[in-house]
């Protein structure tokens, strides 16, 4: 129940500064454009085709428009998720408030869950707003859903992911600037990590996020990429909770 | 109410507390007083769990702070030294925070109450971050207060507030003491100690020098300045000869300054009379102990 008392806070918080209203509004603003002209260059594409039915069959919405569009979003959600958990606990120790928490009849689990399920609720927000891209396509139509279902559950997985990496390098700094910047960096390196990978196989490419999310996002769920992420969120949320109970014996 | 048994904290190599033994009976109201960088804080920290102790151990209402925090957190109501506010939120919904935060039984209600309380009315729908710091220290009082608990912990609750609104917060731990909450406070106000305290707990250097009933620690200590025409090398050993002196020093030519522990003004008087007495003032009270045992100058 505090858990909720919480997350109820610190998802409010969010509309309370500039920083949520600005992160809600860039990534909308961003995926939009991108959602107006893939589709619009979709269609252009598919007028071309209207003589060649050899080629138009080759056209399809999943593999020419959702998946790369998606793979955009991620790409976008990367770039503002560490500005979601930059002020998490920066704040809370800059103002000096984690006092609080640490004095209230609360444990270290409830305080991180309840930031952790804050800022998915505000990041869910997000999401919930840009599903008027799936829901027009279902209009005028006919996407597999299967696909946009994967998408989706792979934009939650990501931002779970990044939310929790986010959250606890935000537990050793009080400065939003440096968890924003650390956060930032931490999701390049993970993104990148495939890079001249040696085999699909190799460790670094098992480790990378971008390998993780291609299935998901081509509508095949697979239990690996999911517990790569929930696993991943998990130890990332368990060393928070571990440098919060470490403050009492600094 | 409050047990305290060896209680010490090390950070790395310096020593913060050593070894605190004392206890706080219920009811009572506790001042913690002592130089900056005594010890104060630190151990109000342990008491309410922010921080845990090296060694020794911490009792609030028969509970161990350490083995059973959530408990005691439960029957602490803590403002720490800088008032924890979240400056984005409304007074009103962030008492409501607190209140559920801190498991109080209606919240809403209790928020109302608290709201009276300290005088926040006026201010309640305001952004915190807009409110002066009067206000806001007051807003911290009344986060610790929302879920009444029985043991009210207060890291110098007057600093930054005017005379008109010192007074306020007086009465308030007073009446609250009445009403059988006990109350342990920090501060280096010393009048503000001897109007609202039952007693005091002077530390210095992680360890408590004096814990008493302000009445028995006030009264005896005592500081005479005396001024002689004839002084020569028989004055100094003759007056630390009076019974009770603890210490004489010269001042300037002539100008002496003694420190005892009870009233002895007569008998120095009557010591310094041989050396052409001029002038003698006494000055006795609870500053005087507290410079005393704290080696300090004001």
């Amino acid at each position: 129940m505090k858990v909720f008392h919480i997350a109820l806070r610190e998802f409010g918080s969010f509309f309370a500064t500039p920083t949520g209203w600005l992160v809600l509004a860039g990534y909308l603003f961003l995926t939009g454009v991108f959602w107006t002209y893939m589709v619009e260059s979709y269609v252009l594409q598919s007028q071309d085709l209207v003589y060649n039915p050899a080629a138009a069959s080759m056209l399809n919405l999943s593999d020419y428009l959702l998946a790369p569009f998606y793979g955009n979003c991620a790409t976008v959600l990367i770039f503002v998720l560490p500005a979601v958990s930059m002020r998490s606990f920066s704040e809370e120790f800059r103002q000096r408030t984690m006092e609080l928490l640490a004095t209230s009849p609360v444990s270290t689990y409830e305080i991180v869950a309840g930031k952790f399920l804050g800022a998915m609720g505000f990041v869910s927000v997000m999401l919930a707003v840009s599903l008027y891209q799936p829901i027009s396509l279902l209009q005028w139509g006919e996407p597999e859903v299967g696909v946009l279902l994967g998408s989706y559950l792979g934009m939650v997985l990501l931002s779970s992911l990044v939310l929790s990496l986010g959250l606890l390098i935000s537990s050793f700094t009080s400065s939003q600037l440096v968890a924003l910047v650390l956060t930032f960096a931490a999701c390049l390196v993970l993104m990148v990590l495939d890079w001249g990978a040696a085999s699909p196989d190799a460790w670094n490419a098992r480790l990378a996020l971008s390998s993780h999310l291609g299935d998901l996002f081509s509508g095949a769920v697979k239990l690996s990429d999911v517990a790569y992420f929930l696993l991943g969120s998990a130890t990332c949320l368990f060393a928070t909770q571990q440098r919060l109970e470490s403050f009492r014996w600094s | 109410m409050i047990q305290v048994e060896k209680l010490t904290k090390r950070y790395g190599a310096t020593l913060a507390i050593d070894a605190l033994n004392f206890e706080v009976q219920r009811g009572e109201v506790v001042g913690f007083l002592g130089p900056n960088g005594a010890g104060k804080s630190t151990t109000m920290r342990i008491l309410t769990g922010a921080l845990g102790a090296t060694s020794g151990r911490a009792l609030i209402g028969g509970v161990d702070v350490y083995e059973r925090p959530r408990e005691v957190k439960q029957l602490v109501g803590y403002l720490p030294e800088a008032p924890p506010l979240y400056v984005d939120m409304t007074v009103r919904s962030y008492l409501r925070f607190c209140a559920r935060l801190k498991g109080a039984r209606e919240p809403k209600v209790a928020v109302e109450q608290v709201i009276e309380r300290v005088g926040l009315s006026s201010v309640a729908h305001r952004l915190i971050e807009h409110l002066s710091k009067g206000y806001r220290q007051r807003v911290g009082i009344a986060q610790a207060l929302v879920h009444e608990p029985k043991v009210l912990i207060l890291d110098e609750p007057a600093s930054g507030l005017d005379p008109a609104q010192r007074k306020e917060i007086r009465d308030l731990v007073r009446e609250l003491a009445d009403g059988d909450t006990t109350v342990v406070l920090s501060t280096h106000v010393l009048p503000e100690v001897e109007a609202i305290c039952d007693r005091v707990i002077i530390i210095r250097d992680g360890r408590i020098v004096a814990s008493d009933q302000l009445a028995s620690l006030g009264s005896d200590a005592t500081a005479i300045r005396l001024t002689v025409a004839r002084p020569d090398d028989t004055l100094l050993p003759a007056l630390r000869a009076v019974e009770h002196v603890d210490e004489v020093s010269r001042e300037a030519e002539g100008r002496y300054r003694v420190r005892a522990s009870a009233d002895v003004r007569e008998q120095v008087a009557a010591a310094a009379v041989p050396f052409g007495l001029l002038e003698l003032s006494g000055q006795q009270g609870l500053e005087e102990v507290y410079l005393q045992l704290t080696g300090g100058e004001t």
